[in-house]
């Protein structure tokens, strides 16, 4: 794993680019604190810092080929290398390393950009062209790695994280209303939303090419999809395949030279990923976990229970209010995207409890919920999609099987959710029928904002432009619009990878492979009606883990909210409390914002709603990103004692033809 | 009958107003309304004023905008009475 910037196309003097660089990398060291290299032409210049994890002696960075055109640099992994080196080899293609960097180099020489469908991995890497002073940037299918580009005068930035522009002299960070409001609305980014104005992230299964005229086209080449192939013949052969395809995947992500270990949220899909990582690899793998001490978050006995079934090195984290409130400003800074709860900060210590415990690369069980329909979300969209044809009976039965873990759910309540479904059971947003409800705490989110624009135009605009929707079912598309944002958009991004990143820490994610996604898909739905969530991939690895972690409802996971900070009172508040501090960011509602925070931080932890809670964390991580990248007041973790990454390669192009 | 307005101002942080937010607005078209909202709001309307809400009651749009919810409760409590 690594971190990847650069710039081209600059009209900065050529003696300047190597400190520009060296600042770009060292902003975004904590993701490769293993070396720095860099490679400086007359007007352009990229560089990695590397996290070592496949050949670490000979994969150093950045890479070139034979004659010196190409310079490629590289975060990621791409899991199938071997296959595809095996592919080039018989090709003729002579490797002189034993790492996926230069059969990436190669597969883009050889194939060019159809290339990039075959690879199956967590990826995103630049490649300029030193005879066509073009560049290409390219993202893995899913969004797992990130990449941003931003325009500087002539200059074209690029980086895996926006904080390595705090180093680009004369970059402004501005937020942008418009993208907030969108952000607010949906509860993450869009695909290629950054927050900030002026800077957009590379979206998903997408490159682009920036040629010598500074032209810029962008291409998609893994539009997600849903396989249309036959549902096996019966639950057995479902299950049989679901365990073949997972295994496969497993297998594929645990290719790493250094140690892999299992980050254990409670639930069956870390839970499948653990017992499969102990299968494959011979014995028990490190495992690691949060636990919290209020009961209605906490996952320890599942957990405990996973670990002792099978015997793993088990870690356990315990947080409390007050963890979450003191890493805060510093996870909102790694993150660099409003967040709508506090869930990804104990994932921040996590990492560096990972990180202290020797283990570089951890698996998970993200991306289960979006394959294997696990989300209650999912079920809401069939019944409202059905109310009106149901009657009273069905209806109470099936509200009654909804959404176990919250308490406005119960069966004492099912006249007021009655009332609620029936104002949902059409589609008022075209396209966005799914999510309609859960926009309702997007709508109350963006009364943040001064401009009462609609914060789901933009959303709007990218389900009507995609051709790819027309032909899916309403369930399908409730899969589409979870894979274009909260996967991409909070959970492998904000609680995914920057977290872990920020102590060096890889993660990876076996149920976010094509071959799994592709069983689940001609599995949902065929052989039950999706009320009882994950049913067969529980059942695929019910004689294998503990009965209470296989029979478990769905749990997510979550941490405390608002509550941790009105009991910790963190200096910070001040940024959410006080009229002068919000009069700072001019597109707030400052009265609403007060309001609200004063409200939050002063009531009862039970009377404070989840559109409220999300509301107030939105508000606290916005003014605090506006503190560290636009103010640039206090930037964390920066000049602190963390030594700087040893330089492995420095090549100067400078003056050469 | 204020304080259900009093309770909706304060669980969903508006103000109602003749002009801006009149208090026939569509709570739920004006994005005021969400699950947890609504249920709070149910459980405040039987506890203060001792009804209950069928489910047949509830398929008939009767508690979308505080002018409803006040005719609603007001002809329960009437033929309660």
């Amino acid at each position: 794993m690594c971190g990847i910037a650069g710039l081209i196309h600059t009209d900065v003097a050529s003696q300047d680019l190597p400190d520009i660089i060296a600042g770009m990398l060292d902003r975004i060291s904590h993701r490769g604190p293993d070396g720095l290299g860099t490679v400086i032409g007359d007007d352009w210049a990229l560089g990695t810092a590397r996290l070592a994890i496949i050949d670490p002696k000979d994969g150093i960075q950045p890479m070139t080929d034979a004659g010196g055109r190409f310079w490629l640099a590289y975060n990621g992994e791409i899991y199938n290398y071997r296959e595809l080196r095996s592919e080039l080899e018989a090709h003729g293609v002579v490797f002189h390393t034993q790492c996926d960097t230069e059969v990436l180099l190669a597969a883009w020489l050889h194939w060019g950009a159809e290339c990039l469908p075959r690879l199956n991995g967590g990826f995103a890497f630049a490649l300029y062209d030193r005879r066509d002073r073009r560049l290409v940037l390219a993202r893995d299918r899913f969004g797992k790695r990130p990449l941003f580009h931003a325009r500087h005068g002539s200059t074209l930035l690029f980086a895996s994280e926006m904080k390595a522009f705090l180093a680009v002299p004369g970059f402004v960070f501005a937020q942008d209303p418009g993208q907030l409001a969108s952000i607010l609305g949906v509860w993450t980014p869009l695909p290629a939303q950054s927050g900030f104005t002026g800077i957009s992230a590379l979206p998903m299964g997408e490159w682009m090419s920036v040629d010598a005229g500074g032209r810029m086209e962008r291409h998609a080449y893994a539009p997600l999809r849903f396989a249309d192939g036959p549902a096996p013949a019966s639950e057995a052969e479902a299950m049989a395949l679901i365990r073949q395809r997972l295994e496969h995947s497993v297998r594929l992500r645990l290719r790493s030279d250094v140690e892999v270990g299992v980050y254990l949220s409670g639930g069956i899909d870390s839970a499948i990923v653990a017992r499969l990582t102990t299968d494959i690899s011979g014995r028990p793998p490190a495992t690691f976990s949060v636990t919290f001490d209020d009961a209605s978050l906490d996952e320890s006995t599942e957990q405990q229970a996973v670990a002792s079934a099978l015997g793993t090195r088990h870690h356990a984290l315990r947080i409390t209010g007050a963890h979450i409130a003191e890493a805060c400003p510093q996870a909102v800074y790694h993150a660099e995207m409003p967040a709508f709860r506090s869930a990804f900060i104990p994932m921040f210590l996590l990492s560096r409890l990972t990180r202290d415990n020797g283990i570089k690369v951890i698996l998970s069980g993200e991306g289960a919920d979006e394959a294997f329909l696990g989300y209650d979300l999912f079920k809401e969209t069939l019944l409202r999609g059905a109310w009106d044809g149901m009657d009273e009976d069905t209806r109470r039965q099936r509200i009654a099987r909804l959404y176990p873990h919250l308490g406005h759910y119960g069966p004492q309540e099912v006249a007021a959710l009655t009332g609620l479904y029936q104002q949902f059971s059409t589609e008022r947003m075209p396209g966005l029928f799914s999510h309609e409800l859960r926009f309702q705490n997007g709508r109350f989110s963006a009364r943040l904002l001064k401009d009462k624009a609609d914060p789901f135009a933009a959303i709007a605009a990218l389900v009507a432009d995609n051709d790819g929707l027309k032909g899916l079912s309403p369930v399908e598309r409730a899969q589409w619009l979870e894979y274009k944002t909260l996967l991409p958009g909070y959970l492998l991004s904000t609680q995914g990878d920057r977290p872990a990143l920020a102590h060096g820490v890889e993660n990876r994610c076996p149920f976010l492979d094509q071959g799994v996604i592709d069983a689940a898909s001609r599995i949902n739905l065929h052989f039950d009606d999706g009320y009882d969530e994950k049913r067969l991939l529980r059942r695929a690895f019910a004689d294998d883990l503990p009965a209470s972690v296989v029979n478990k409802r769905k749990f997510p996971y979550r941490a405390p909210d608002a509550d941790a900070f009105a009991a910790a009172r963190p200096d910070y508040l001040e940024l959410v409390q006080s009229e002068t501090e919000l009069a700072k960011l001019p597109f707030v509602d400052t009265a609403f914002a007060r309001r609200l925070s004063t409200k939050v931080l002063k009531s009862p932890a039970g009377e404070i709603s989840t559109k409220e809670n999300q509301t107030f964390l939105f508000l606290l991580s916005i003014t605090l990103l506006h503190r560290f990248f636009v103010s640039r007041d206090g930037v964390p973790g920066h000049s602190n004692s963390r030594p700087r990454p040893p330089v492995m390669r420095a090549v100067d192009l400078r003056g050469q033809p | 009958m204020d304080k259900i307005r009093a309770f909706i101002e304060e669980q969903f942080l508006v103000e109602f107003d003749d002009d801006d937010f009149p208090e026939d607005s569509n709570l739920f078209k004006e994005g005021v309304m969400d699950s947890f909202g609504y249920v709070q709001l149910c459980r405040f309307l039987e506890r203060e004023f001792a009804i209950t809400f069928t489910e047949a009651e509830m398929t008939g749009n009767v508690l979308v905008s505080l002018t409803q919810i006040r005719d609603t409760v007001a002809a329960k409590l009437k033929r309660n009475g």
